[in-house]
C-alpha cells in the first residue's frame, strides 16, 4: 500500500470514529433517548447523500470493519463468564427467554416481511 | 519533566491488556479458520468459538474479567465506528431498500415487539428477578445500543451485553433452519429477520449467505436499534411504571 493510500484509509477510519463521537455528543447535548451510534449512522448517511457517492477508501474501510464485525463482539462474549455467578439462580428463565425469544422473533420477523411483500406485490429478485 | 507521561501509564496493566488483546485476535483468527474448515456451518460461530478458549484461559490463570478488559475494551470500542459503517451499504442499496419499504416497516414492528415481549414474558413466567428481566428486554439490539437501553430502563448494562451475545449466537445458528421450516425463501425477508432478532452477529452470518441478505440484515439491525431505543423506555413506563 502506498503512503497516500494508507493516509486515505486512516482518514476514512477517523471519519467513522468522528461520526460515532458526534452522534454521542449530540444525543447527550440534546438529551435524546437515542444511542449515539444510531445518530452516527444517520450523520454519515446524510453526508454521503450530500456528497452524492461513496469515496472508495471510505467504502473499503466500512466493508472491512463490517466483514470482521464478529471480532468486536468477542470481549462481550468473554464477559458472559463474569456474570455467570450472578445469574445462577435465574439460569432457567434466562436460557428459555434467550433461546425461545430469539427463535420467535426470527420467525415472526421473516413471516411478517414475507407476507407483506406478497400482499403488496413486492416480489423478490433472484440475485445472489 | 519529560518522564511524567511515562509514569502516568501503568505499564504492567497496559502490557497485560495488550497480551489479552493479542490472544483475542489469535482466538478470532483460529475461529475463522475453523469456520472455513466447517464450510460455513452456522454451528461454527466465530464469537462463541473464540470466547470459549479465552474464558477457559482466564479461569485457568485466575485472571478476572476486569483484567481481561484492559485489552478487550479496544475491540468493544471499535464496535461503535464499525456499526456507523452500516451507513455505506445502506446508502449504496438505498433504491432496493426503499422499494421494500412497506414489508420492512411491518417486519420491523412485528420483529422488534416479538423480541422484547417474548423475552420479558418468558422471563416473567419462569420467575426471573425483575432486574434480570429489565436486562433481558433489549437483548436483540446490538451491544452499544442495548447497553444504553438497559441503563435507561434500570437493567444491568454489562449483563445485557452478555445476553446480546448469546442472542446473536442463537440467531446465527438457528436462523437458516427456522426460515426453511417456516417456508420463507425470500433472501430479503431472511436477512431482515436476522438483523432484527440477532443484530450484528446475525448480520455477519447473513453476509456469508448473500450480499442481499446481508444488506437487509444490516438495515434491520440499524432500524431495530433506533426503534427499540425509542419504544422500549415508553413501553416500560406503560407496563411497569
Amino acid at each position: 500500500m502506498t503512503a497516500r493510500g494508507f493516509l486515505l484509509y486512516a482518514l476514512s477510519f477517523l471519519l467513522l470514529v468522528a461520526c460515532n463521537l458526534a452522534g454521542g455528543f449530540i444525543a447527550a447535548a440534546l438529551h435524546l433517548p437515542v444511542p449515539g451510534t444510531v445518530l452516527g449512522i444517520l450523520i454519515l448517511l446524510v453526508g454521503l447523500a450530500a456528497y452524492g457517492r461513496v469515496p472508495q477508501p471510505i467504502r473499503r474501510m466500512a466493508e472491512f470493519l463490517l466483514y470482521h464485525l464478529n471480532l468486536f463482539y468477542i470481549p462481550a462474549g468473554v464477559g458472559v463468564m463474569a456474570y455467570a455467578a450472578l445469574v445462577r439462580q435465574d439460569l432457567l428463565p434466562i436460557v428459555a427467554a434467550l433461546i425461545g425469544g430469539t427463535c420467535l422473533a426470527l420467525v415472526a420477523g421473516a413471516l411478517a416481511f414475507h407476507w407483506t411483500a406478497k400482499l403488496t406485490g413486492n416480489a423478490p429478485d433472484d440475485r445472489p | 519533566m519529560s518522564d511524567i507521561g511515562w509514569k502516568l501509564v501503568d505499564w504492567s496493566v497496559a502490557g497485560e491488556g495488550t497480551l489479552w488483546l493479542a490472544l483475542t485476535l489469535l482466538a478470532y483468527l483460529g475461529a475463522r479458520w475453523l469456520q472455513g474448515k466447517a464450510k460455513g456451518n452456522p454451528l461454527a460461530n466465530p464469537v462463541l468459538i473464540a470466547a470459549a478458549p479465552l474464558i477457559a484461559l482466564l479461569v485457568f490463570t485466575h485472571t478476572s474479567y476486569a483484567e481481561y478488559s484492559h485489552g478487550g475494551w479496544v475491540l468493544l470500542w471499535l464496535l461503535g465506528p464499525a456499526t456507523v459503517g452500516l451507513a455505506v451499504p445502506l446508502y449504496l442499496n438505498f433504491v432496493e431498500v426503499k422499494s421494500a419499504l412497506v414489508p420492512m416497516i411491518v417486519a420491523l414492528v412485528v420483529g422488534s415487539v416479538t423480541a422484547v415481549l417474548s423475552a420479558v414474558l418468558i422471563g416473567y413466567a419462569l420467575g426471573a428477578d425483575i432486574e434480570t428481566i429489565r436486562s433481558l428486554a433489549p437483548k436483540s439490539v446490538t451491544t452499544p445500543i442495548a447497553m444504553g437501553i438497559a441503563k435507561e430502563i434500570g437493567g444491568i448494562p454489562a449483563l445485557t451485553a452478555a445476553f446480546v451475545i448469546i442472542t446473536g449466537g442463537v440467531g446465527a445458528i438457528c436462523g437458516s433452519a427456522l426460515f426453511n421450516l417456516a417456508g420463507v425463501t425470500d433472501r430479503r425477508a431472511r436477512g431482515f429477520a436476522m438483523g432484527v432478532a440477532a443484530h450484528g452477529m446475525g448480520t455477519a452470518r447473513a453476509f456469508q449467505v448473500s450480499l442481499q441478505a446481508g444488506t437487509f440484515s444490516g438495515v434491520a439491525m440499524a432500524l431495530n436499534g433506533i426503534a427499540t431505543a425509542l419504544l422500549l423506555p415508553l413501553l416500560w413506563l406503560l407496563f411497569a411504571g
